[in-house]
C-alpha cells in the first residue's frame, strides 16, 4: 500500500486546520439510485443533483498494463516549455528521503520530478490510464520461469545533479538501504525483506551487525540481479518505487541528512527545501530526455508551499487570479465549496478513483461469531458517516462491498451479505440477525479522534445507528497523533478497527497476503492484519495462489474475495476513495495518476503568455 | 538598586527553570508514551523497535536525568539518536530534534520566529501610537461628545473575543471582498513589499482591537495626571494648554501604560496563536499549535512553550527594572 | 492568563490593577456618592454598590441580556424538547442525516438553499443534520457553566492564597508569591495545548467519560492560570490592612489567625473580589470558546467556539452556520463584560476620587 500522505488515510481524521488528502471517486450506478431515493425522501424533492460522475471502473487499475521497449524521449504535441507551477496544499511531506517515501504526496512528488527508479509509470492520455515502462533499466525486468530471479540493466550515462555517474552499484545500495526497517520505519522495504532473498534476517547497511550488504542482489557491470525467496511476478512494479532507484554511497547519504536533499536523477532538483513549509524544485541539468520514456519537463521548475489552510486553497484556486492560474493543489476540495467549483470552473475540477478501500475490521478473535460481523454490515451507517464526517458522496466517497477497488483485475463483484446491497443500512435485518446469534446489546468498542471535529461527529452517527439495531456502541476517545498507535496495539481495549488500503499495484497480492494472513501478534504485532484475523484455510489458499501461473492468479484473487466475505466475512467495507482536485487555468495536462491519485507530474505543461 | 535586579535576574532563571522542568517532565513523562507514538504509524512497531527508540530516546531514564541531557543539550549541543542509525548533531543551543520533520528545533525556531516578531512589533506599534494619541485626545476634550463616543465604542470593541474579530476581518477583508492583500508571511529580506503586504491586515486588526483598549487606559491615566497639582501650577502657570499636556502630563500619564505594553508585548513576542492560526502566518504561535496535533511533537512543544515564557519574563522583568529606575516612588523590595 | 493579542483574558490579570478610567461623568458620580455616604440610615458599601448598579442603565440592560441567556442555557434541554429538536443524531428528536441531507452535506430543508423553517429556526448542521438552535443553546448552557465553574474555584484559590501570603508575611509569603510569579509567567494558550491532552487522557477512558472529562480539564487549565491576578491584589489589600487599627487590634488581644482573616479582613475584601468575578466571568466565556476555537477544548459537548471553528469553512456557503455562535459569544461576553464594568464603577472606591 502507499499510505495516503497524511500520514493515515483510515479514518476521517482531519485536524481542525488540516484537510487530509482523500481521494476520490464517483458513484457507482447503484450508490447513485439509492442516493437519490434518500434524497427525494428529505423533502427537498427537487433539490439540484448536479453531482459529478467518474468513471469509477479504473479504481485499482493502477496501471496493469505494461511496455517494456517504450524509448525517450517523450514529447506532448503542443505543449509549450517554461513557467514555474505552484503546488499548494493543506499536509507537509513526511521524509522525502527516497528509502522512505511510502506516502502518496513523497512517493508521487519524488518519482514524477525527482528521483528515478528502475522502472515506472507513464501517462497514457488515450486510455486515461498508466502504463508502466523502464526507467533506469533498459526493460522493465527480465526474469526466469518462476520469477524466482529478476535481472535489471542499467543505462548508460545515467548522471546525478552533481555531475557523478550512477552506478549499478548504487542502485544496489538503494535497494538495500530501504530494508533497513530500523533507520526508515516508516519505508516500504518489507517488501523486499519478505521476497528477496534472505531478506528476512537482513536489517539494512545501517543496522546490521554483521555483513551489510545483501548477497541475493549482485552486480554486474551494468546488470542487477536480484534473487527471490519465493515467487515474486509483481517485481516490475516494486522497482518503480522510489526505494528501488540509486542512492550515492558513503557520507553523502547520512539518513540524517538525505531526505532533506536527495539527489536528483529526474529533470528537477532541490534547491530549497523547508520541511512541512515549502520546496522548489529547480532542472537538473544532468537529466537526459533521451534516456527516459516516462517523463516530460516543460515547466521550468516547481514552487511547492505546505501548510496552507484548506479555506485558502479553495479560495485562490477558485479565484484564479495572477500567480493562482499557474497554481495546483491535491488536496480535496472542502464538501461547502464543491459546488461553486462546478458552478464556476468545473472545467478546472478534477475528480477521480484511487485503488482505496475503506474497511472496519472487527476483531476476529472478540467478535466470532459471523453474524454478529454480518449484522454489524447491516447496522452500519455507511452514507450517514460519510456525510457527518464531511466527504461528499459519491466524489470522495464511493459505497461499495468488495475489498478489491473497481478496476482490480479479476475483481468479482459480489453481495457480501446474501440481499445486502452496497451501503445498505438496516436496522431490522441487524437486529434479526443479532437476535438468531442471541447477542443483542453486543458491545462495539472503536476508536475516534476527540480533537478532530469531523470524527466526532461521524461517530455521534455510528453510535445513533448502532445502537438502532440492538448493538451496544462504546466509542473509546483517542487523539489524532495517537489514533494509530492505540488501533495497532493488539490488546487495546476495541473491538473494531477502522481501516483503509491503498493498492500498490493492481493484484491482489497487494491486498490479501497483507491484510488478511496470519502475523504473528506476539511477535510482529497486528501488522496490517487490522482484524487479528486467522485462519489456517485462507492462509493456504493465499499461498495457493501466489505460487499460481501468474495468468491465472488475478480471477483467483478476485474469487478469494468473494469466498472470504461469503465464509468468514472478516471486513466489512464501506466504500473506496476518490480525489477532486482543483488547477489553476494555466495547467494542462494534470490528470489523476492511478497509482497514487496524485497529479500527473509527468505530462504537465503551463500556458505561456 | 544592583542587588534587586541581580535577585531579580535569579528569581527570573530560577522561573525559568522551573517551567522548563515542568513541562519536560510532563510531557515526557505524560500517560501516553512518546516513543510508542512514534515508534511506527501503521502498525510495524514491533516491541523490539519500542525498546531500542526507547533507549534511543532516553525515556527509559528517570526524568531528571532526561532533563538533564536536555539542559546540557541547550548549552554544549548533544547528539540525538531516534531509533536506528541516523544520528542527528544538535549544536547549541540545542532544544532538540523535531520528530516530525527530524530537523534541528532551534534552527526551526529561528525560521519561524520573525514572523511572530514581525506581526508582533507591528501591531504593537500601531497600537500603542493610535492608542496613546486617541487616549490623550480624548482626555484632552473630556466629557464631549466625542469623548464619551469614543469611550463607549473602544469599550464594547474590546468586550468582543479577539478572535472572532479576526476571524471576521479575514472573512470580509480578503476572501468576500478582497480588499485587503491575502495575508501571509514574507522574510523581508526577500521582499519588503510583499512583508508589508501580507501582514498588514493582521497588523490592522492586532493593532486596531488592542489600540481600543489602550486609548482607554491612556485617557484614564491622563485625566488622572491632569487633576494633579503639578499640572495645575504648569497651567496657572500660564503656559499653553498642549505644551502641559504633551509635555508634562504625557510623561507622568505614560508610564503606567507603558508598564502595561511592556508586560503586554512580551506576551506578543511569545507567540500569537490566534492571530497566526486564522490569518495562517507560519510563526511560533501555530507552530507549537500543530505540534500539538499529529502527532504530539513533544521537543516543539516544549520549545515553544518556553521561548513564550522567556519572553514573559524577560518583559516583566525588564519592565520592573524600568520601572523602578523611572518612578522614585517605586520602593524596591 | 492572557490570550494572544492581550484580548480577552487579560483582564485576569490586569484590569483588576489598573486605574479605572471609569465612563460615567465623573462630577455626577460624586453627588451621587457623597449623597449615600451622608445618609444617616448607614448602608453597608455592598448596598450603595448596588443602588448605583440599579441607576445604571446600561448594567441594567446588561443584566437583562445576561439573565435571559442564563435562562436558555438552564433550561436548554427543555426548550429542545418541547421545540423538538436535537443537537445529537441519538436525541430523541434526531433526523437520519441521509434523509435531510444532500450528497455534500449541506441540508435538503431550510436555510441556506431553501427558506426560512419554523421547525429549525437556525437550520440544520451540515454533514450531521444536528439543530443548530438546539447546539446554541446546549453552547450556552456549557459556556456559563465552565465559566462559572472556573470563576469560582479560581476565585476561591486567588482570595485563599492571597491571604495567606499577605498576612503571613515571611516564607510562606515568598513562596506563594514565587508560584504566583511562576504561573503568571507560564504562557497561557501554549500552556493549555500541551496540557489539554494529557489531562483528557487521563480522565477520559472512555467516550461517556470523554464529555465530563474533556470539561473537568478545561476547568482545570482555566482555573490554574486564571486565579493568579487575585492572588496578588489580595495580598496588596491584606498587606495595607493588616497595618489597620482594627486588625492590630484584634491581634493584641489574640483573636485567632483565621477568625481575623475571614471576619475582619475577608469583609474589607469584598469590592475586588466582585470586580474580580466580574470581570472574570467573560473572560473564562472568552477563554472557553477561544480554546475550543483551536480544537482544544471541549469535545462531546456542544460547544459555541468549536461551532465556529467547524463553520468556518461556510462562511459563503451557509453563513447562518457560522454567524449564530459568532453573535452568541459577542453578545454573551460583550453583555458580561459592560455588566462587569458598570459593577466595577459601582464598587470600586476609586471612582469616587
Amino acid at each position: 500500500m502507499i499510505k495516503l500522505h497524511r500520514g493515515d488515510h483510515t479514518t476521517e481524521r482531519v485536524a481542525t486546520t488540516m484537510r487530509m488528502r482523500k481521494p476520490l471517486l464517483a458513484l457507482g450506478t447503484a450508490a447513485l439510485m439509492a442516493l437519490s431515493a434518500c434524497g427525494g425522501s428529505g423533502g427537498g424533492g427537487d433539490q439540484p443533483t448536479s453531482k459529478p460522475s467518474v468513471d469509477v471502473s479504473k479504481g485499482g487499475n493502477t496501471g496493469s498494463a505494461m511496455d517494456p521497449n517504450r524509448q525517450g524521449p517523450v514529447e506532448i504535441d503542443g505543449a509549450q516549455t517554461g513557467g514555474i507551477i505552484k503546488v499548494i496544499s493543506v499536509n507537509g511531506l513526511n521524509t522525502m528521503d527516497p528509502s522512505e517515501a511510502y506516502y502518496t504526496n513523497t512517493y508521487s512528488i519524488l518519482s514524477g520530478l525527482v528521483t528515478r527508479a528502475l522502472t515506472q509509470y507513464a501517462y497514457d492520455p488515450e486510455t486515461d490510464t498508466v502504463t508502466l515502462v523502464p526507467d533506469l533499466a533498459t526493460d522493465t525486468g527480465q526474469h526466469n520461469a518462476d520469477y524466482t530471479e529478476w535481472k535489471f540493466t542499467l543505462r548508460d550515462g545515467i548522471k546525478y545533479e552533481n555531475g557523478d555517474p550512477v552506478t549499478a552499484e548504487d542502485i544496489k545500495f538503494g535497494m538495500e538501504r530501504t530494508m533497513d526497517l530500523q533507520t526508515f520505519p516508516e519505508s516500504p522495504g518489507f517488501y523486499s525483506t519478505q521476497y528477496f532473498e534472505g531478506g528476512d534476517s537482513y536489517d539494512g547497511p545501517y543496522s546490521s551487525k554483521g555483513k551489510k550488504t545483501l548477497d541475493s542482489i549482485s552486480v554486474d557491470g551494468n546488470t542487477i540481479t536480484i534473487k527471490m525467496a519465493t515467487p515474486f511476478p509483481d517485481m516490475p512494479q516494486w522497482a518503480s518505487f522510489p526505494a528501488n532507484g540509486p542512492v550515492p554511497q558513503g557520507k553523502a547519504s547520512d539518513p540524517a541528512k538525505y531526505r532533506l536533499h536527495p539527489l536528483a536523477t529526474g529533470p528537477y532538483m532541490f534547491d530549497k527545501y523547508t520541511p512541512e513549509k515549502s520546496l522548489t524544485l529547480v532542472r537538473n541539468p544532468y537529466w537526459d530526455p533521451a534516456t527516459d520514456p516516462g517523463r516530460t519537463a516543460y515547466p521550468d521548475g516547481y514552487d511547492m508551499r505546505f501548510d496552507v489552510a484548506s479555506e485558502k486553497i479553495d479560495q485562490i484556486l477558485l479565484n484564479d487570479q495572477g500567480d493562482a492560474k499557474n497554481t495546483l493543489s491535491y488536496d480535496d476540495v472542502l464538501a461547502p465549496d464543491l459546488r461553486k467549483f462546478q458552478s464556476q470552473a468545473s472545467d478546472r475540477l478534477l475528480i477521480g478513483p484511487t485503488p482505496c478501500t475503506q474497511y472496519w475490521a472487527p476483531d476476529y478473535r472478540k467478535i466470532t461469531d459471523i453474524k454478529v460481523r454480518q449484522a454489524l454490515a447491516w447496522a452500519f451507517p455507511y452514507e450517514g458517516s460519510q456525510l457527518a464526517a464531511g466527504r461528499i458522496l459519491g466524489v470522495n466517497r464511493i459505497l461499495g462491498s468488495e475489498l478489491l477497488p473497481p478496476g482490480t483485475p479479476g475483481r468479482v463483484e459480489y453481495e457480501n451479505i446474501p440481499g445486502h446491497a452496497a451501503g445498505q443500512t438496516d436496522a431490522a435485518k441487524a437486529k434479526a440477525l443479532l437476535e438468531e446469534a442471541n447477542a443483542v446489546g453486543t458491545e462495539i468498542s472503536f476508536l475516534f479522534s476527540t480533537d478532530d471535529p469531523n470524527d466526532v461527529k461521524a461517530k455521534d452517527v455510528v453510535v445513533a445507528a448502532l445502537k438502532e439495531a440492538g448493538f451496544k456502541p462504546k466509542p473509546v476517545p483517542t487523539t489524532i497523533a495517537e489514533f494509530s498507535t492505540v488501533r495497532a496495539d493488539p490488546d487495546a481495549k476495541i473491538n473494531v478497527r477502522a481501516g483503509g488500503w491503498c493498492a500498490d499495484w493492481p493484484s491482489g497480492a497487494s491486498w490479501f497476503p497483507v491484510l488478511l494472513k496470519t502475523t504473528d501478534i506476539a511477535k510482529d504485532g497486528l501488522g496490517q492484519n487490522l482484524a487479528a484475523f486467522s485462519e489456517p484455510a485462507v492462509d493456504q489458499q493465499i499461498d495457493d495462489i501466489l505460487a499460481m501461473p501468474i495468468e491465472d492468479q488475478a480471477a483467483a484473487w478476485g474469487d478469494l474475495d468473494k469466498s472470504i466475505a461469503e465464509d468468514y466475512f472478516p471486513l466489512m467495507v464501506r466504500g473506496y476513495y476518490g480525489v477532486a482536485q482543483m488547477r489553476g487555468s494555466n495547467i494542462n495536462g494534470m490528470y489523476n495518476d492511478l497509482v497514487t491519485s496524485m497529479p500527473t507530474w509527468k505530462w504537465m505543461w503551463l500556458t505561456q503568455g | 538598586m544592583f542587588g534587586y535586579i541581580v535577585r531579580r535576574l535569579i528569581s527570573a532563571a530560577l522561573v525559568l527553570f522551573l517551567t522548563s522542568l515542568f513541562v519536560f517532565g510532563l510531557l515526557y513523562k505524560g500517560p501516553r508514551d512518546p516513543a510508542r507514538a512514534i515508534c511506527d504509524s501503521n502498525g510495524r512497531c514491533t516491541p523490539v523497535k519500542l525498546e531500542n527508540l526507547t533507549k534511543a530516546m532516553g525515556l527509559d531514564k528517570p526524568v531528571l536525568t532526561a532533563y538533564g541531557e536536555w539542559a546540557k543539550g541547550l548549552v554544549a549541543g548533544r547528539t540525538i539518536n531516534m531509533g536506528g542509525s541516523a544520528n542527528y548533531e544538535c549544536s547549541a543551543p540545542c532544544l532538540g530534534v523535531s520528530w516530525k520533520t527530524r530537523t534541528e528545533v532551534t534552527k526551526e525556531l529561528v525560521q519561524k520566529y520573525p514572523a511572530t516578531l514581525s506581526l508582533a512589533l507591528g501591531g504593537a506599534l500601531l497600537y500603542l501610537t493610535l492608542g496613546v494619541f486617541v487616549g490623550v485626545l480624548a482626555a484632552r476634550w473630556r466629557g464631549t461628545f466625542a469623548d464619551r463616543a469614543l469611550v463607549t465604542s473602544t469599550l464594547i470593541v474590546s468586550s468582543i473575543p479577539y478572535y472572532l474579530v479576526a476571524l471576521l476581518a479575514w472573512i470580509y477583508f480578503t476572501q468576500k471582498f478582497p480588499i485587503l492583500p491575502q495575508s501571509t508571511y514574507h522574510p523581508i529580506t526577500d521582499s519588503p513589499a510583499k512583508w508589508f503586504a501580507g501582514l498588514l491586515l493582521p497588523w490592522l486588526v492586532l493593532g486596531l482591537t488592542n489600540a481600543t483598549q489602550y486609548s482607554r487606559f491612556s485617557r484614564g491615566q491622563m485625566v488622572e495626571t491632569l487633576g494633579e497639582d503639578f499640572i495645575r501650577t504648569a497651567t496657572a502657570k500660564g503656559q499653553r494648554s498642549n505644551v502641559v499636556i504633551f509635555k508634562h502630563a504625557l510623561r507622568a500619564a505614560i508610564i503606567p501604560v507603558v508598564t502595561i505594553f511592556g508586560l503586554d508585548f512580551g506576551t506578543l513576542l511569545g507567540g500569537t496563536v490566534f492571530t497566526e492560526f486564522i490569518f495562517d502566518l507560519d510563526g511560533m504561535g501555530r507552530w507549537g499549535l500543530q505540534a500539538v496535533f499529529t502527532p504530539t511533537d513533544i521537543p516543539v512543544v516544549t520549545a515553544t512553550v518556553l521561548v513564550a515564557a522567556f519572553f514573559i519574563i524577560m518583559s516583566n522583568l525588564v519592565v520592573d527594572i524600568i520601572y523602578s529606575l523611572l518612578d522614585p516612588r517605586v520602593r524596591l523590595g | 492568563m492572557w490570550m494572544s493579542g492581550s484580548q480577552g483574558t487579560d483582564t485576569l490579570t490586569v484590569a483588576t490593577e489598573e486605574p479605572t478610567p471609569g465612563r460615567r461623568n465623573r462630577r455626577r458620580q460624586r453627588k451621587a456618592t457623597s449623597g449615600s455616604t451622608t445618609d444617616i440610615q448607614g448602608k453597608s458599601p455592598f448596598q450603595i454598590a448596588m443602588g448605583r448598579l440599579r441607576r445604571d442603565k446600561v448594567a441594567v440592560v446588561c443584566a437583562v441580556i445576561v439573565v435571559v441567556l442564563i435562562l436558555l442555557g438552564v433550561f436548554a434541554p427543555l426548550i429542545n424538547n418541547l421545540w423538538h429538536i436535537s443537537a445529537s443524531p441519538d436525541g430523541k428528536y434526531a433526523l437520519k442525516n441521509t434523509d435531510v441531507l444532500e450528497f455534500d452535506g449541506l441540508p435538503a430543508i431550510g436555510p441556506p438553499l431553501y427558506g426560512f423553517d419554523w421547525a429549525h429556526p437556525l437550520g440544520l448542521e451540515p454533514g450531521t443534520a444536528n439543530d443548530n438552535l438546539a447546539r446554541l443553546l446546549l453552547g450556552i448552557r456549557t459556556s456559563l457553566l465552565v465559566a462559572t465553574l472556573a470563576t469560582v474555584l479560581s476565585t476561591v484559590i486567588g482570595v485563599v492564597l492571597g491571604l495567606m501570603a499577605g498576612f503571613s508575611r515571611g516564607w510562606l509569603d515568598r513562596i506563594i508569591s514565587f508560584v504566583t510569579d511562576l504561573f503568571l509567567s507560564f504562557p497561557f494558550i501554549l500552556g493549555a495545548l500541551a496540557l489539554t491532552p494529557i489531562l483528557v487522557s487521563r480522565f477520559g477512558q472512555d467516550a461517556s467519560s470523554l464529555g465530563r472529562a474533556s470539561f473537568i480539564a478545561l476547568i482545570v487549565i482555566l482555573t490554574v492560570f486564571g486565579w493568579m491576578g487575585l492572588a496578588r491584589l489580595v495580598r496588596g489589600q491584606v498587606l495595607s490592612l493588616r497595618e489597620r487599627e482594627f486588625v492590630q487590634a484584634a491581634l493584641v488581644i489574640g483573636v485567632p489567625t483565621r477568625r481575623i482573616l475571614f471576619k475582619e479582613m475577608l469583609p474589607n475584601l469584598v469590592a475586588p473580589i466582585v470586580i474580580a468575578i466580574s470581570l472574570g466571568l467573560p473572560a473564562y466565556v472568552t477563554a472557553e470558546a477561544g480554546l475550543s476555537f483551536l480544537g482544544i477544548g471541549l469535545s462531546g459537548v456542544p460547544s459555541l467556539g468549536q461551532t465556529v471553528n467547524l463553520a468556518r469553512s461556510y462562511y459563503e456557503e451557509y453563513p447562518l452556520y457560522l454567524f449564530a455562535p459568532v453573535t452568541t459569544i459577542a453578545i454573551l461576553v460583550l453583555a458580561l463584560n459592560l455588566l462587569g464594568d458598570s459593577i466595577r464603577d459601582a464598587f470600586d472606591p476609586k471612582t469616587r476620587r
